[in-house]
């Protein structure tokens, strides 16, 4: 028993990380309707920044964040402007291809500048947390703890402030938007630069758990993909219960069965949630079936 | 939705008989004189190689394009058929002797079947949703193949013995496996043409363009698609199986891997989505330049060959996003304007 509340715990936890670095996908995609595939090489070049900033300046990942964040959403503003802003008004497979080139362009760049060897950041905390019967790694913790704080205050965001609202207009009617003055192409450039922002801050969060190697991003953004249509493309909720369900299944199931079949499970439940409830747990209605990006 | 139509009132003719737009031309029996001629050409053998991978993966860009240009059915999982047809030719092959010769139509009909079961899975999806589904099914046939070892070989694989005969498939010259691939290719060609004019062509258009008019007018959209998967999957699958007994091992991390899979797209995407030239002119361009790139530059800068291709098609599919055919017709149409 003691065994199985560890595993569900741990792959809450773990699912919790995975959650914060599947919001910025969610998000973009809940405002541009564009999937972004280099979503993973985003994470992939955020999570060698840290090490880098780590190794040289000996500041720890944490730390890192206060410049990588700013880095990824000028990174992310970048992107918008040069690729995705042009794809934006064309068919919707212009968006899915272009933003797959960009996924291999980064991968392969990688590839040259970095080799294919795996890096990683000393343990910072070097212990476990004890709770009641059951030990986390510290790093664990406060990554769920980020992430918890990063979707409140998102939440909050996207209710409370102008900006938010401006968000929401833009996403339910971007024409009528437009017309009561919403700057509608900078929306699209705060939202997808913002979503970059957080695959920076989730690649701080990541860098002492997992090593970073140039193919690390199509790990990753596999399980972005199950966590936002878990939870339904385009809701922060959804990608924080996703996040939480897919961490649970991989945990257990990597105990129980075999650690290569817990991929195999989440993919699985993935194609369940496809055939069974399309628009995810808290999706956009009909947003699956009636190709809202046609 | 009134080609629909008009065909279904029109003739009885059999579904896939060419019926326009399918005459040979001059400019389609240049390409094919000049694919005999090089797999013939007594060239250096990595110029053949050359020449095998082209003419191999530019059928299977066209089998894409089946599914992918004609149907809209934009998929990132056809290695998985691709890896099943490699392996099903190849165990039935070492398991029970069976030659290729046979094995590559069994590896083609069990891709088919795994094709018709994914549309079918993926029906009511479009979009994002439907791109995303093709890959998470084509993970999970490459973990099942990873990890179903005493089929599979699993992660170390199954290498085929490198004996050259006729009734193994295995030769000893490249020239053989050029003619082998441009006989592959050029078939898949035919069916795409025959495809174009046919009237199951006009249902694939119907659907891509508008599913609830195309049913309305009678189309079953779901049979529709699933038919366009399944022929594009076997398609793929035989590419498969004949990729097997080219390079006479099975790696699951390569057969069945995403990369793969947008490598079949990507080709079909830079050439030209929905048109039969599209898929050849990407890959006798791509695969050429990709491969030399990579003999060149060595290990000196390894995936900087990557590089060059992607960039190619960011700029590709943001300033043509019909491709290299369509950029082609657009100067073509110009020409003759002025």
């Amino acid at each position: 028993m003691t065994t199985l509340g560890q595993l569900v715990l741990s792959g809450i936890f773990i699912g919790g990380i995975y959650a914060l670095m599947s919001m910025g996908l969610t998000l973009i995609f809940g405002v541009l309707r564009i999937v972004n595939f280099a979503h993973g090489e985003f994470l992939m070049l955020a999570m060698y920044g840290a090490w880098a900033i780590t190794k040289m300046l000996g500041l720890n990942p944490y730390f890192a964040a206060l410049a990588i964040v700013p880095a990824m959403f000028l990174f992310g503003a970048v992107v918008h402007q040069v690729i995705v802003r042009p794809a934006l008004d064309k068919p919707h497979l212009v968006g899915v291809f272009a933003t797959m080139g960009l996924s291999i362009l980064m991968q392969n760049a990688a590839l040259m500048v970095m080799t294919a060897d795996l890096w990683d950041v000393p343990p910072i905390f070097g212990r476990s947390v004890e709770v009641g019967p059951f030990y986390f790694k510290a790093e664990l913790l406060l990554g769920f703890a980020v992430t918890i704080l990063c979707s409140l205050f998102l939440q909050w965001l996207i209710r409370s402030t102008y900006l938010g609202k401006a968000i929401r207009a833009t996403v339910q009617d971007g024409e009528a938007a437009m017309l009561m003055g919403i700057p509608v192409p900078r929306i699209f450039l705060i939202t997808f630069a913002s979503g970059s922002a957080l695959v920076g801050l989730s690649a701080c969060m990541m860098m002492p758990l997992f090593s970073v190697f140039p193919t690390v991003g199509l790990n990753f953004v596999l399980i972005a993909f199950v966590i936002v249509v878990l939870g339904g493309m385009g809701s922060i909720e959804g990608a924080l219960i996703g996040g939480m369900c897919l961490g649970v299944v991989q945990s257990v199931s990597s105990y129980y069965v075999a650690p290569a079949y817990g991929q195999m499970f989440y993919f699985v439940l993935f194609l369940l949630v496809m055939i069974f409830r399309p628009n995810g747990l808290l999706g956009q209605k009909g947003a699956a079936t009636i190709g809202i990006n046609d | 939705m009134s080609a629909a139509n008009t065909h279904q009132s029109q003739s009885t003719r059999f579904l896939f008989w060419p019926r326009r737009g399918s005459q040979i031309s001059i400019f389609e029996m240049a390409i094919f004189a000049g694919c005999i001629a090089v797999a013939m050409l007594g060239l250096s053998q990595s110029l053949k190689d050359i020449a095998v991978l082209t003419f191999l993966w530019a059928g299977l860009a066209l089998a894409w394009n089946i599914a992918g240009g004609y149907a809209g059915l934009i998929s990132f999982g056809h290695a998985a058929f691709f890896g099943v047809g490699a392996y099903t030719s190849t165990i039935l092959f070492l398991r029970f002797g069976l030659t290729p010769w046979f094995g590559i139509w069994c590896g083609g009909l069990i891709a088919a079947g795994f094709g018709a079961a994914l549309a079918i899975i993926c029906a009511r999806l479009r979009g994002p949703f439907f791109i995303l589904s093709t890959l998470a099914a084509a993970e999970v046939v490459r973990i099942a193949a990873m990890n179903w070892a005493s089929l599979t070989g699993g992660p170390e694989g199954l290498s085929i013995p490198p004996v050259a005969g006729v009734t193994n498939m295995v030769f000893a010259s490249k020239t053989a496996y050029a003619v082998m691939m441009l006989v592959f290719f050029a078939c898949v060609y035919v069916v795409t043409k025959s495809l174009e004019g046919s009237r199951y062509g006009y249902y694939l258009y119907s659907v891509r363009d508008d599913a609830d008019a195309a049913s309305a007018a009678g189309v079953n959209p779901v049979l529709v698609r699933t038919a366009a998967m399944a022929l594009s999957a076997g398609l793929t699958g035989i590419g498969g199986s004949l990729f097997a007994q080219y390079f006479l091992y099975l790696d699951p991390t390569f057969l069945i891997s995403p990369d793969l899979s947008f490598q079949f797209a990507l080709l079909a995407a830079v050439g030209g989505l929905g048109t039969a030239i599209g898929p050849i002119l990407g890959s006798f361009l791509i695969t050429p330049m990709s491969e030399l790139l990579r003999s060149y530059l060595g290990s000196h800068a390894a995936g900087l060959h990557l590089v060059i291709y992607s960039a190619l098609l960011i700029v590709v599919m943001l300033y043509f996003p019909s491709g290299i055919a369509g950029a082609i017709t657009r100067i073509a149409g110009r020409r003759g304007k002025s």
